[in-house]
């Protein structure tokens, strides 16, 4: 019957959420924008393409003068432009228009800017003068230079790899923590898409009288447990939603989006820390889950559960203001009180475990002691909801609750 | 059962037979809700166990409940079926059993058509209906109701008193806390009276009544009523007087007294206390002194 009725709470719960017209509004704002942005992307891509296109077709026409001597005549006519020597002249000719442009090359333009003088085309489009002058710069010089490759050198278009080595292994560096941050990413998501209604999820039954009828069918652990996985499930139905325009996006419209090609080679799979990571988020999902489940128990409005729930994300947020110093200076004092603090532990072991100053037995504290103290707040909350949901207008305090049963 | 070191609730014990109505009758503040949450298992006592048929209760195994509280709500935002059916769900019937029982009991109700409408949109009578629906579900084999006709409608409340005797035709055993006397003397077979959460009385009607003196002489009269240790004036009109005798009195030695200090007695009768009398004499001092 306990099973039952944790089944049928999870479906309840979940078949009035998805039967909601407010959550899918609320859901489908956010892949609709996403949707929308693509779209705009894609129409200006093509549209920016169309422009370059043309504008490639309508080539530039210009004059120059240049005395630095860099510049070669075959190359500028090939970019269209025309070698003057009165300046005064061709800037007189762009400004009543004869002339479409005129730069001047000074006698040495590193240090000397190059001017250019053009025809208004716009705040953004302007910038082609600037642009086909330096080109013609840079094409005149590598010209001189005459090896392709001294020229790309001198450029400096170096590539380089870098291989380091910890404790004899070679370091995989950001391939290497970026598949752990994955849970720290879920984890926040989690609570950004869910923290409220986790916080809320037991005051309808208070606000709405319901808390003792439904507590002779059910008892409160299979009751805030099927509310809690409820939640969950509608969890990922939200991601799923986010997630699908992105998905989407990605595998149809990469090239016109612009987006690099993801290349997982480049990843390193740690399944150690990939285990501490999965158990560090799970940890820290029970203990704010359960905190946030108690304090909506004991708060008879859900306006003063908010101010309790406003110190908790700080508590959850406030190791990312300190990261420089957690990446720096994992042993320092700060940051191991941030690694043992139940409430800052998950996100600060997370960030420690991804770049790998997280020891083995730094993390099985960290890791029993978020289960241990979840556990304990669980119960907590159980018991608080017993108690707590049917004192209708008033908060409830600990040491009554404490106090009232075994 | 202790509240923050506050006993609440202390060594009280009492039977309810399978089958009967059972009346829980206390001033306000005397432990009757405590005491039946603390059965239903929503507050852990800090002593003591339900057992129905010898076998502890639990909510998940045992025997179909119907639990009316004094507080009373529904889920506001779904539809009448769907919180009928979902409480159905948790009372072990079958989706299909629960939803089927709902529509014929809203039929029942006048409230046929308001299957899909959302709970808010109900006016507050209606709310009650589908309130009585959700108790009396899976026909319950014990009947708990907290206040039961506190905030119903005259029409509510008859439909209730006919649900009340109609599940007590079925079988039902029935639990009710009322401040409601006559209802208590017209339904109840035994009470229990509780005060600063211990029993003061328990027995059947007539048990209890006799446990108070329980005799009062109604007399129309001419003349004077003489003050006397064997009788207390609990009302004195005109020609009216209420009396209500000492332990042990002779009524005929009484209306000889009265005869003798020159009463006319036009008419003497004799009756128990009724419950109402009793309770006030039981919480009377009590409830004034809180101002209730």
């Amino acid at each position: 019957m306990a099973q039952h009725n944790l089944s049928t709470v999870v479906s309840f719960e979940v078949a009035r959420t998805l039967g909601r017209k407010r959550f899918w509004l609320i859901t489908l704002f956010v892949p609709v924008a996403i949707a929308i942005v693509i779209a705009l992307i894609v129409l200006s891509n093509s549209s920016a393409g169309s422009s370059a296109a043309a504008q490639s077709d309508t080539e530039l026409s210009f004059t120059y003068s240049d005395a630095s001597g860099y510049i070669d005549p075959a190359i500028a006519g090939a970019f269209g432009g025309t070698a003057v020597t009165d300046d005064a002249t061709a800037i007189a000719a762009v400004r009543t228009g004869t002339t479409e442009a005129h730069f001047v090359f000074a006698a040495d333009p590193t240090t000397t800017a190059t001017a250019v003088y053009g025809a208004d085309l716009g705040l953004f489009a302007n910038s082609t003068y600037g642009q086909v002058a330096t080109q013609l710069l840079v094409a005149s010089s590598q010209a001189k230079i005459g090896d392709p490759t001294l020229a790309a050198l001198a450029q400096g278009n170096v590539p380089v790899t870098s291989t380091t080595f910890v404790n004899g292994e070679v370091n995989p560096g950001f391939g290497g923590i970026l598949p752990p941050l994955i849970f720290l990413v879920l984890f926040f998501l989690t609570f950004v898409l869910l923290s409220n209604q986790m916080l809320t999820v037991t005051l309808e039954e208070k606000e709405n009288r319901v808390t003792e009828m439904i507590l002779t069918t059910v008892n409160p652990t299979a009751l805030i447990g099927g509310k809690i996985i409820a939640l969950f499930t509608v969890g990922l139905v939200q991601m799923f939603c986010f997630a699908l325009p992105l998905l989407i996006g990605y595998v149809f419209f990469r090239t016109a989006l612009s987006l690099p090609e993801i290349d997982l080679a480049g990843l390193s799979v740690d399944p150690w820390r990939m285990v501490i990571g999965a158990l560090l988020a799970l940890g820290g999902f029970a203990l704010f889950t359960g905190t946030l489940v108690a304090i909506g128990s004991v708060m008879p409005t859900a306006k003063d559960a908010g101010n309790l729930f406003a110190g908790l994300m700080i508590l959850m947020f406030v190791p990312l203001y300190v990261v420089s110093l957690i990446l720096s200076d994992p042993h320092g004092i700060v940051v191991q009180i941030f690694t043992y603090f139940p409430y800052s532990a998950p996100v600060t072991a997370m960030i420690r475990n991804a770049v790998g100053s997280l020891s083995g037995g730094e993390a099985a504290i960290v890791i029993a002691v978020l289960f241990l103290l979840s556990a304990v707040v669980l119960r907590l909350a159980v018991r608080l909801f017993r108690y707590g949901s049917i004192q209708y207008t008033s908060k409830v305090s600990l040491k009554t609750v404490l106090s009232a049963s075994k | 059962m202790d509240f923050g070191g506050t006993t609440v609730v202390n060594d009280l014990s009492f039977d309810v037979q399978r089958g009967e109505t059972f009346g829980f009758l206390g001033s306000n503040g005397s432990g009757k809700t405590t005491t039946l949450r603390a059965l239903l298992g929503i507050y852990k006592p800090t002593a003591g166990v339900l057992h129905i048929d010898g076998r502890p209760f639990t909510p998940e195994t045992g025997p179909r409940l119907g639990y009316l509280p004094e507080e009373r709500g529904l889920y506001k935002k779904e539809s009448v079926i769907d919180v009928m059916t979902y409480f159905g769900r948790l009372k072990g019937l079958s989706r299909r059993a629960s939803a089927e029982w709902s529509v014929n009991y809203l039929e029942r109700v006048g409230l046929g058509d308001k299957a899909r409408t959302r709970v808010e949109k109900l006016s507050g009578g209606e709310q009650q209906k589908v309130q009585l629906g959700v108790t009396i579900m899976n026909d319950p084999e014990l009947l708990i109701l907290d206040e039961p006709t506190k905030g119903f409608d005259p029409v509510n409340r008859r439909l209730l008193m006919d649900i009340i005797e109609e599940q007590k035709t079925n079988g039902a055993t029935v639990l009710m806390v009322t401040h409601q006397m006559e209802e208590v003397e017209r339904l109840c077979d035994r009470v229990i009276l509780l005060k600063d959460g211990q029993a003061e009385a328990y027995g059947t009607i007539p048990e209890v009544q006799n446990q108070y003196g329980g005799t009062m002489i109604r007399l129309v009269y001419s003349g004077e009523v003489p003050p006397s240790p064997h009788y207390e004036i609990s009302t004195l009109t005109r020609n009216y007087a209420e009396l209500t005798l000492a332990d042990s009195v002779d009524e005929a030695k009484i209306l000889r007294d009265l005869v003798t200090a020159g009463v006319l007695v036009r008419s003497f009768t004799t009756s128990k206390l009724s419950l109402e009398e009793i309770f006030v004499q039981v919480y009377g001092e009590q409830t004034m002194k809180a101002g209730v």
